[in-house]
């Protein structure tokens, strides 16, 4: 157990955090073009800071950093941790942000196609992921001895949770593809728009199922009760947040810029969505590890009884 | 460190990434090229002398909507240029509405073809674009397929230009301070081309390309006068970027002129005819329907 990594783990996995906020800040301000070139802007490493470069420039700076930090992890992770599929995890975080910065040039290169810029969100987001559950596994509390509990209930809390994450991750697409297929000044398509609804009406009664189940039978146990609050609590925000910058969009197209509060409503709306899909990610692998399913349960008293 | 085989995946996924990469950047090279040679050879107008002229006047029936204010703070030069900057697209004086851009759609020459199916002299002189006081200078510009357009930088600020174009090429090109002219033509017919600085974001501008030189756009008294104008019935347009389209049927006579009026209605805002908000009546807003 080395408690320095976890710590640093999370750290990558938070300055990743905040490159989504500066990446939802990009798309926000309309700045995604502001520099025609790509990898450097204007030719230059360090350009004057003006206008919306500010924001595409800074958002470069900061993805080259979380790159930067990537490769410091997995070093790390290559000298000190006994794990291999734990170092595989991070190589393939490395090879995602690999990836992503590509995509990023893409972006910049073909001029925002949709299908570009929605895989940017996208991998964005999966990427935070794979970040979330390195942090998960490098953590004291899942390396420590755990006795295993057997599944209560009728339905799995390791499967609700899986099925949580992915219904959001769709969910998550969904909004970025919504997002990028109007600028700031365009009304958003009404069929991507409806779609978006119902998704987050799908994702509020299968990861609220998830919650309530997974409070109602293991309250007691903080290892899972404290990362379905924290689902639950996140996901009454981003509704809110959800219905706030629907209404703040929609009156955008009318302004002469993009402004607040659409802006900080968006960018908010955006994060609070990683950080919805983060806790679908700890409630899962932290389900996985502390419950086991009654059949294997039953056949591990059969080996035990066996061997008695 | 890594293992032989984490290391030989390794290199392979980052050698197909950085081939998918340049393979998207080539493909959009081929698809510009393509874009300015599937054009049918359009017969040469040949003038008999006799063409007539369309004019009018464009109004704005009822309140215009009041200028919005632009924060510039992001760029010290541009707050420099606009001691007070308010957004400019609805130009109205007196009633009379600018930056309308009043065109021939469709129509057939009489005794001839199709006004798409001839070409016609290109303009002697390049069109020109102007950054300057961070605005496009002219807001709405009308041009001929091939005819050169320069797009200039008069601003202390640099620039970039993204013509987002859909049947022309799209690009974005920066220029800086005292940058020389970029210098490109529309291969083909296209209206309502945006044109942004994403740098700014509230500098945008609508280039229209036609197969023709009958357009014109209006300055803030509202006329227009389109010469040289074959003999014949038309579909003429007058487009503005927040009341939308208007259209009229005009027959040009030889050596004559006719009037063709258009008036809209400053209640009522083009943008909102496709917003979400109208296709969606089970989730309504009324408050933000800009009424």
């Amino acid at each position: 157990m080395n408690r320095g990594l976890h710590r640093f783990t999370v750290f990558v996995t938070c300055a990743t955090l905040f490159l989504i906020v500066a990446g939802a800040l990009v798309t926000s301000h309309d700045a995604g073009l502001a520099a025609p070139d790509w990898p450097l802007s204007y030719g230059q490493v360090f350009p004057k800071m003006v206008g919306n470069l500010f924001w595409e420039h800074g958002h470069r700076m900061i993805a080259t950093a979380v790159g930067l930090l990537t490769i410091i992890l997995n070093v790390w992770l290559w000298r000190r941790e006994p794990r291999a599929w734990v170092r595989r995890l991070g190589l393939f975080a490395l090879l995602m942000v690999i990836a992503q910065g590509l995509l990023g040039g893409l972006t910049v290169r073909l001029l925002l196609p949709l299908w570009v810029s929605s895989a940017h969100a996208c991998l964005a987001q999966l990427f935070f992921c794979t970040l979330v559950s390195l942090s998960v596994f490098t953590a004291p509390g899942w390396q420590q001895q755990r006795e295993t509990i057997e599944e209560a209930g009728s339905l799995s809390v390791r499967y609700l949770a899986v099925a949580a994450f992915a219904l959001t991750f769709v969910q998550l697409a969904l909004g970025a593809t919504l997002r990028h297929s109007a600028t700031w000044d365009q009304y958003l398509p009404t069929n991507l728009l409806l779609a978006h609804i119902t998704g987050a009406v799908l994702v509020l009664l299968v990861l609220g199922y998830t919650v309530l189940t997974t409070l109602r039978l293991y309250g007691d146990r903080a290892y899972l009760a404290r990362p379905a609050k924290l689902a639950g609590a996140i996901l009454g925000v981003q509704l809110v947040l959800g219905v706030l910058t629907f209404l703040a969009r929609n009156a955008s197209p009318e302004d002469p810029q993009p402004l607040n509060p659409m802006i900080s409503l968006t960018v908010a709306h955006v994060a609070c969505g990683a950080l919805v899909l983060a806790m679908t990610v700890v409630l899962a692998l932290r389900a996985f590890r502390l419950l086991r399913s009654s059949q294997t349960a039953t056949a591990q008293y059969q080996m035990n009884a066996a061997r008695s | 460190m890594l293992s032989q085989r984490a290391r030989f995946w390794l290199a392979v996924s980052v050698m197909v990434s950085l081939l998918a990469f340049s393979l998207a950047c080539k493909k959009k090279a081929v698809e510009d090229d393509e874009v300015a040679e599937d054009q049918p050879a359009a017969t040469p107008y040949k003038s008999k002398g006799d063409e007539g002229t369309i004019t009018g006047k464009v109004s704005l029936n009822g309140a215009a909507p009041a200028p919005k204010p632009i924060d510039m703070s992001q760029d010290g030069a541009c707050v420099q240029m606009n001691a007070n900057p308010h957004s400019d697209e609805v130009a109205v004086k007196d009633g009379k509405l600018g930056y309308v851009f009043v065109y021939i759609k469709d129509g057939q020459v009489t005794g001839g073809k199709k006004v798409k199916d001839y070409s016609f002299d290109m303009p002697s002189q390049p069109a020109v674009l102007d950054q300057r006081g961070c605005r496009y200078e002219p807001h709405v510009l009308g041009v001929v397929a091939k005819q050169t357009i320069n797009v200039t930088n008069s601003d202390p600020t640099t620039h970039n230009v993204n013509v987002q174009a859909k049947s022309n090429e799209k690009w974005n090109q920066s220029q800086t301070q005292g940058a020389p002219p970029i210098v490109k033509t529309f291969a083909r017919a296209e209206t309502l081309i945006p044109i942004k600085c994403n740098q700014h974001p509230w500098m945008k501008a609508y280039v229209n390309v036609l197969s023709h030189p009958f357009f014109f756009v209006t300055k803030e008294d509202g006329t227009f006068t389109i010469t040289g104008v074959p003999p014949g019935t038309y579909t003429l347009v007058a487009w503005h970027e927040k009341f939308g389209e208007k259209t009229a049927q005009v027959k040009v006579d030889a050596k004559g002129t006719v009037t063709s009026d258009f008036t809209f209605d400053g209640g009522a805002t083009a943008a909102i005819e496709d917003s979400s908000l109208k296709l969606m009546p089970a989730i309504e807003f009324p408050m933000l329907g800009h009424h």
